[in-house]
């Protein structure tokens, strides 16, 4: 039997293709010459006139703007028959012209970003709805910044939220919100990424093309839902998916650049380090220079100078290749949606060896409507990556290695295969040539990554009822591969064998979770009530070995079996699993939406503690006064909401403790035969949960018919039984204990501004600004904990920040003899001028370690963000800012002459050391740097790390509408980024933008230039 | 139908929380990849060993700065390495600060040895429980107690009064009292007196179950170090007298060796770490971190053989008390030389001329260069690049280091019989005389305490901080001011680690 289009169906399609018909019809006839049209717009609800709405005709640049009273007149061509009509703050509507030359067009004011619908735990709600503090930022915005890491595009964007590149390709940012409340060393300061549902410790498998949103979670109130591991905050991302009836939309979005080091710094040069080495009155050298001096020649410039002058900054950078392309499609029916995409990132590491990363994911997630009381869906992401990570010692080897040493010697016979230049040649201890790291090492790195899930969810009772069970899995397999080449450059710096060390690892977590949801309206009175389950199981793998003494060529030999030795000392292996079991509630209730009201509560059980379950509540309250009398319909407070938070936050990213005596089995050769014996271990760490405490308080507020939003949020975070090392008397051991106690506090502002000035002219300013203060409270009775190196202290002090920066203060530098003679500390510790002179804190007479203070914390105290966008016709231009204050930098790399004299140094140093009455007031003499008594860690070596950059600068052009071979041309987006094209900074390294505050051989973050090109159809 | 599918929908849903509670039991597995103490089969009684081969590991897989500190206050050695650790180098010269790392790391180091001996003890006595051979677990137990007294005896040399850790675990140290220098010594003795019982009767290097173990003689040598610190010297003549006399010991002919590849596991050695690279040149290789003591810039002999770091110069006043005695085998096997060394001598007109043996070369045919962080280096702690297993490059590696050998106990003999202790194992005369001897000098007669000391000296300077430990304990404070140095009996005890202090408040009462 033949199939005929049921009547419904056909009637729509037989419409359309009159209106068509009459269409082109009129076309011949009426609009021959083009037509005039006049027409008001106003809004839908209250009819007033809306003044300075764009009028576009579509397909066209042509537009025209609404009047004081709302009206425009525009002329449209024969072939022109829809306008666009956009407003600020209204929904833009297309209008298609029929026979009517006087328009009346109606505007919806638009549905506000107050009814957003925000992603919370096990649930979504809308911002108007929320107690706390959550920020959301969209993927049109992350894309923006040319990276692997989705983490890097948030820098500047989310109050409250410390972004940290680590430079290197394929290095996960280091990220943390609102400060951190455990003690570092004990735990992992990132906070807990949920993609997806999934729980994750870094999403740096994630292209930032594949995500549609990440909302970062930031108070108590949105954190304890996830009880568990919510202590550091919680980062919800959601992959992109497709929407119910939507058309099929095919995009692709890629970019490529260039990368270029930015601020290096200045070295001294072979004459002002020949200078510094000459003024040290060492012997040793000064045989240095004349060995270079004999071995290389002298300068002809200078005669008394080598003629070498290795700028090694220069030598190991490059110039590197960033590069991603993406292809997403997505769409849906009435009873399904998804999305598919395929992206490819890869990025050149700007040192300048195999440093690189590359990644391909595949992606795809559908959602079936099976029957109107089952959806079922699932969700696969698959992420290849290789990365080869950079000899990180290069950097700090570049600052150290003399400017007088050449990178290749050809004198150097002992070399081999290359001629290295070696130190050791002209005398010096090491070989600081950086060059043979860099050419003989690799570490490769494959990392394969699959998220998946699969969810059933039943609508119990309609629009009321639903019960969701999700089961998500993550597979991550690292194959780790580090190769050392034999080379020799003489003086015993060689590595005679090849060496290879592999590492297979496999992380396999699983989350099950169970989700009944409710949803109630009677009269005012509206209840969301949620409860769940869920169950972790975690479980990670290792095996490891080395070989020694492998062909070296080809590549395809580089393998443990072909290795002439395998040391028993490189077999290792290791592993957990861990099991976690927790119950959950959310209650959100609100009234008449003006009274709010927030709670969830979570039992959580680890197998990882000794004290099995914690309990994590949390209550949240909101008043919205825009919905009471006194401030209904005010013309300049469009909404404002009061609202406040607590609650109680679990970490369990402390490590696991075995709460029970352990014995290491050990080995060593007796009479050299290897013998096996084992050394039991007497103390017992026992753990039970970090619990976070933490208030909020918070205003929401929109002004000006919304085209001003401010959000403002006053924490305190307290951290209560903070798992600190205890050590215990008479060991090196550490037990730790929950025992500490320790404090963040702050003020976080979000401020933005949005308007429409003509139809084509758009403009937004925005801004953010976080306050932070970090504070030991309690650590067990022990007035402080120290960290850090010995030479380099950093100490835990109650009532200062963590890992405070701890030494001597310099008061100045000891300009001559007189002023020697006259102070008794000076005669004491033998100091001549040029010499540092500290300030005797503690007022004995005497400078020792007793006159040591906090000289400033690796945290900012104050961060901020500015954002500008422009829109101008097709041209659209967005600027971002970045900086930050108060945060210290130990710098490192100058720290380094204390167990190495006579190594090279920056410029800076060089050119304003002490050398005569009156030269320095802060840097000693070059003698001086020599001296132990300049050595001791000061605020000589810890400087200022604030900041300010322009964080990134987009332009682009949008081509509409053009003709293409007689079809539409595609929604095309052609734009150019500069990605941190500038930075200032007082700070002498390459950025003060140092995860640890500790500049040694930090990976310089590179300015990256692009050319983007985006396309819809 | 709709009743149906609602039905199944809670049934998915119950089954779910079932499954999900029954989860709950999963809370309680046990940490992987640990080996439980509680899991210990003590019944498999072939494992008693374990636990003291353990301890042996702890005394050889021994942290780097522990030699360091003990050794580097004495007149025979200077910190070197100038320019590097500040206060290593303030030590030597007597400048002591509280917060150096070292303090605080050797007096962990040491204490965590001590607590892992408490440990192995109780584990021993659980195998000994279920031991036929119960005697076995003795031995292994009077093992352990000397070389936890060996170690205490370090820490309160260096410290003086320290509290005695008794427990296996280290907590109990926060009630713990402070005992003074002499009753630790007294306590260390009347341990090693418990041990000797037990103990075999061999010389370390006889021993075939573990060789270079601890034997009785280990524990009387070790106990005659204790009755030194304490004076009491007839207990130094009887400890002494009683290895003397059991002639199993003798004196490595070859001085300069005994010092290198030949010293490991040697006739005279009582108490030694052991290194080895298993004679393969790739591979496993259990170290000591000999580059410490190694020149900062040399010329092998065999090219590629790694250099070090500059530390532990010999002193210009132990090279010249050696000269003023014409001795050269002592003073070329314990000095290696370089031409600023030499130059730096020859400044003083009474050793213008010096032997023609005396050169940046080694006997060994290494080449030492001037280097900027000191003039000599020490010989005792020096592997001829020859001698390294070919492939491997590592400074000094597969060398042992000797804690007592047979020639400190005929000195300490002929010590305590100049202090008037009577011994029955020969004069001090022949004590003296076989050092000196060995060492190609001429027999002496009629020996004096001066003339012992004098010989101990020479024989034992750079190792083990003796010469210092020595010069404290008979009060000769102008020994120890020597180039530019002020001794002073306030100075004989480094001041307590301040972490230490802050942990245990005993010890701020000092």
């Amino acid at each position: 039997m033949k199939k005929s289009l049921p009547l419904k169906q056909v009637i729509p399609w037989a419409k359309a293709l009159l209106l068509l018909l009459v269409l082109s019809l009129l076309e011949t006839s009426v609009f021959g010459q083009g037509r005039t049209i006049t027409g008001i717009v106003s809004d839908a609800q209250t009819n007033e006139t809306l003044p300075g709405a764009s009028v576009l005709i579509k397909g066209t640049t042509k537009g025209v703007s609404t009047g004081i009273d709302g009206k425009f007149t525009t002329t449209l061509a024969a072939s022109e028959n829809t306008l666009v009509v956009s407003f600020i703050g209204y929904e833009t509507k297309e209008v298609i012209v029929g026979a009517e030359n006087n328009l009346t067009i109606q505007l919806t004011a638009m549905r506000t970003t107050l009814d957003a619908v925000v992603v919370v735990g096990y649930g979504t709600t809308k911002v108007k709805d929320l107690t706390s503090a959550i920020t959301t930022v969209k993927s049109a915005d992350l894309v923006k910044t040319p990276s692997s890491q989705p983490m890097q595009g948030l820098q500047g964007k989310v109050a409250g939220l410390q972004v940290v590149a680590n430079g290197g390709p394929g290095n996960s940012s280091t990220v943390r919100i609102r400060g951190i409340g455990y003690f570092p060393g004990v735990s992992n300061e990132s906070p807990l990424y949920v993609v997806d549902g999934m729980f994750f410790d870094n999403i740096d498998f994630l292209n930032p093309s594949d995500i549609t949103s990440i909302s970062v979670l930031k108070d108590a109130s949105a954190l304890a839902i996830f009880g568990v591991k919510a202590a550091s905050g919680v980062v919800l991302i959601e992959t992109k998916s497709g929407n119910y009836d939507q058309k099929t939309e095919v995009s692709y979005e890629g970019y490529g650049g260039y990368q270029y080091a930015q601020n290096v710094v200045k070295m001294a040069n072979a004459e002002q380090f020949t200078t510094m080495a000459l003024e040290s009155g060492s012997a040793a050298d000064k045989t240095s220079i004349d060995m270079a001096m004999q071995r290389y020649g002298r300068s002809r410039v200078n005669p008394n100078v080598p003629n070498i002058n290795t700028d090694w900054y220069n030598e190991i950078l490059r110039p590197a290749l960033i590069q991603n392309h993406s292809f997403n499609v997505g769409g849906g029916g009435s009873k399904a949606k998804y999305s598919i995409g395929a992206n490819y990132f890869s990025q050149e590491g700007i040192l300048d060896m195999k440093n690189e990363y590359q990644r391909f994911n595949l992606r795809a997630k559908v959602d079936i409507k099976a029957t109107n009381w089952l959806t079922i869906g699932g969700n696969v992401v698959l992420s290849d990556a290789t990365k080869y990570s950079e000899q990180a010692g290069a950097w700090n080897q570049a600052y150290f290695a003399v400017p007088i040493l050449p990178v290749y010697d050809p004198l150097n016979t002992a070399a081999a295969p290359i001629d290295f230049a070696n130190a050791k040649d002209i005398g010096y201890r090491d070989s600081q040539n950086p060059f043979p790291a860099l050419t003989y090492n690799t570490d490769r790195m494959r990392i394969n990554k699959t998220l998946a899930n699969f969810y059933m969810e039943f609508n119990l009772i309609p629009k009321a009822l639903t019960f969701k069970s999700s089961y998500n899995h993550s597979y991550t397999s690292l194959e780790q591969r580090v190769i050392n080449l034999p080379y020799d450059i003489g003086q015993g710096v060689a590595n005679l064998t090849s060496d290879v060390t592999k590492a297979f690892s496999t992380y396999s977590d699983h989350i099950w979770d169970n989700v009944l949801t409710y949803t109630k309206q009677i009269e005012k009175h509206n209840f969301t009530v949620m409860a769940g389950t869920s169950y972790r199981d975690d479980g990670y793998q290792m095996v490891r070995a080395q070989g020694e003494d492998f062909p070296t060529d080809p590549e395809q030999s580089w393998y443990i079996t072909q290795s002439g030795t395998i040391p028993v000392a490189g077999v290792g292996d290791g592993g957990y699993r861990q099991y976690g079991l927790s119950y959950f509630g959310r209650i959100a209730y609100n009234f008449d939406n003006k009274y709010l009201l927030y709670a969830t509560y979570r039992a959580d059980g680890s197998s990882k503690y000794q004290e099995k379950w914690g309990y994590f509540p949390t209550l949240g309250a909101g008043w919205v006064l825009t919905e009471e009398d006194f401030l209904k319909n005010n013309s300049t407070v469009s909404f404002l909401k009061l609202r406040g938070s607590w609650g109680k936050l679990g970490n369990n990213y402390v490590q696991a403790t075995t709460g029970a005596l352990t014995s290491d089995v050990v080995k060593w050769p007796f009479g050299g035969v290897v013998y096996n014996g084992t050394i039991s271990n007497s103390t017992l760490s026992s753990l039970k949960w970090e619990l976070t405490e933490e208030t909020n308080i918070g205003v929401t507020a929109r002004f000006f018919k919304e085209r001003l939003t401010a959000d403002l949020d006053y924490f305190i975070r307290i951290t209560k039984n903070a798992v600190i090392p205890v050590s215990v008397p008479g060991t090196r051991d550490v037990i730790i204990k929950n025992a500490g106690e320790i404090k963040n506090s702050g003020f976080e502002l979000s401020l933005s501004w949005a308007d429409q000035v003509t139809d084509k002219l758009s403009y937004s300013i925005g801004g953010n600004i976080s306050t932070l203060k970090n504070e030991v409270v309690d650590l067990y009775g022990q007035p402080y904990i120290d960290g850090g190196s010995a030479e380099f202290r950093q100490r835990s002090i109650v009532g200062e920040p963590l890992m405070a920066f701890f030494g001597r203060e310099v008061i100045g530098v000891y300009q001559n003899q007189s002023e020697i003679d006259a102070d008794s500390v000076a005669i004491i510790n033998g100091l001549v001028p040029g010499d540092l002179k500290y300030k005797d804190q503690n007022g004995d007479g005497i400078i020792d370690d007793d006159d040591r203070v906090v000289l400033g914390s690796y945290f900012p105290s104050l961060t901020y963000g500015i954002n500008l966008g422009l829109t101008y016709g097709n041209f659209d231009l967005s600027v971002n800012m970045y900086g930050q204050n108060g945060n210290k930098v130990l710098n490192r790399k100058r720290g380094e002459v204390i167990w190495t004299p006579g190594l090279n140094m920056d410029a800076d140093l060089a050119e304003n050391r002490w050398h005569g009455e009156g030269t320095s007031d802060f840097y000693p003499s070059s003698a001086g740097l020599r001296k132990g008594w300049n050595q001791k860690m000061s605020d000589f070596f810890v400087e200022d790390g604030s900041f300010f950059r322009i964080q990134n600068v987009q332009v682009g052009y949008r081509i509409n509408g053009k003709k293409l071979f007689g079809g539409n041309f595609p929604e095309t987006k052609i734009s150019f980024t500069a990605d941190r094209p500038l930075t200032l900074f007082k700070y002498h390294g390459f950025s003060p933008e140092v995860a640890n505050g500790i500049d040694s051989q930090t990976y310089p973050v590179p300015s990256t230039y692009t050319v983007g090109l985006n396309v819809k159809f | 139908m709709k009743r149906k599918s609602i039905f199944i929908q809670f049934a998915i849903l119950a089954i779910s929380l079932l499954v999900a509670s029954g989860c709950e039991k999963k809370l309680d597995e046990l940490a992987e990849n640990q080996t439980y103490t509680s899991g210990t089969d003590y019944t498999k009684t072939s494992d008693m060993i374990k636990p003291l081969i353990g301890i042996y590991v702890k005394l050889s897989a021994t942290e780097w700065e522990n030699y360091p500190l003990i050794s580097v206050r004495g007149d025979d050695v200077n910190a070197g390495g100038l320019g590097d650790q500040q206060d290593f180098s303030e030590t030597d010269k007597f400048k002591y600060n509280k917060d150096y790392w070292m303090y605080n790391s050797v007096w962990q180091n040491h204490y965590i040895k001590i607590t892992n001996s408490n440990s192995a003890i109780e584990q021993i006595l659980k195998y000994k429980e279920f031991a036929s051979n119960k005697a076995l677990a003795d031995q292994y137990i009077a093992e352990v107690k000397v070389l936890r007294g060996y170690w205490l005896l370090q820490l309160s040399r260096i410290w003086g009064a320290i509290p005695i850790p008794m427990d296996p675990d280290p907590t109990t140290l926060y009630v713990a009292p402070l005992s003074t220098k002499d009753e630790v010594m007294q306590h260390i003795s009347d341990q090693i007196d418990e041990a000797l019982p037990f103990l075999v009767d061999l010389r370390p290097n006889e021993r075939t179950d573990i060789p270079g173990g601890v034997t009785k003689h280990t524990a009387l040598a070790v106990k005659a170090l204790v009755n030194l610190e304490l004076k009491n010297y007839q207990k130094v003549a009887d400890a002494t007298g009683e290895i003397i006399k059991s002639s199993k010991f003798t004196l490595e002919p070859d001085f300069y060796n005994l010092f290198k590849i030949k010293g490991k596991l040697n006739n005279e050695n009582l108490l030694e770490m052991q290194y080895s690279d298993l004679g393969s040149g790739t591979g496993d290789n259990y170290s000591y971190l000999y580059a410490f003591f190694g020149p900062e810039g040399w010329t092998p002999k065999v090219a590629g053989a790694g250099g070090g770091w500059g530390f532990f110069e010999p002193s210009i006043k132990y090279i010249k008390f050696m000269l003023n005695r014409g001795e050269v085998t002592r003073l070329q096997t314990s000095v290696l030389f370089t031409d600023r060394g030499i130059a730096e001598i020859k400044k003083d007109p009474a050793y213008l001329n010096l032997p023609s043996w005396i050169s940046k070369t080694t006997p060994s045919g290494d080449v030492l260069n001037d280097y900027a962080r000191a003039m000599f280096a020490s010989g005792k702690h020096y592997l001829p690049s020859e001698l390294l297993t070919p492939g491997r490059t590592d400074y000094g590696t597969n060398q042992n280091m000797i804690c007592i050998r047979y020639a400190e106990v005929l000195l300490m003999y002929a010590e305590a019989l100049t202090q008037n202790a009577s011994g029955s194992a020969g004069s001090a005369d022949d004590a003296v005389n076989a050092v000196r001897n060995r060492a190609g000098l001429s027999s002496i007669s009629g020996v004096t305490n001066a003339q012992v000391m004098d010989e101990k000296f020479a024989e034992l300077a750079m190792e083990w901080g003796t010469r210092f430990y020595d010069m404290v304990r008979l009060g000769k404070t102008e020994e120890l001011s020597y180039e530019g140095r002020s001794f002073a009996t306030d100075k004989t005890f480094l001041p307590y680690p301040q972490a230490q202090v802050d942990l245990l408040p005993i010890l701020k009462q000092n």
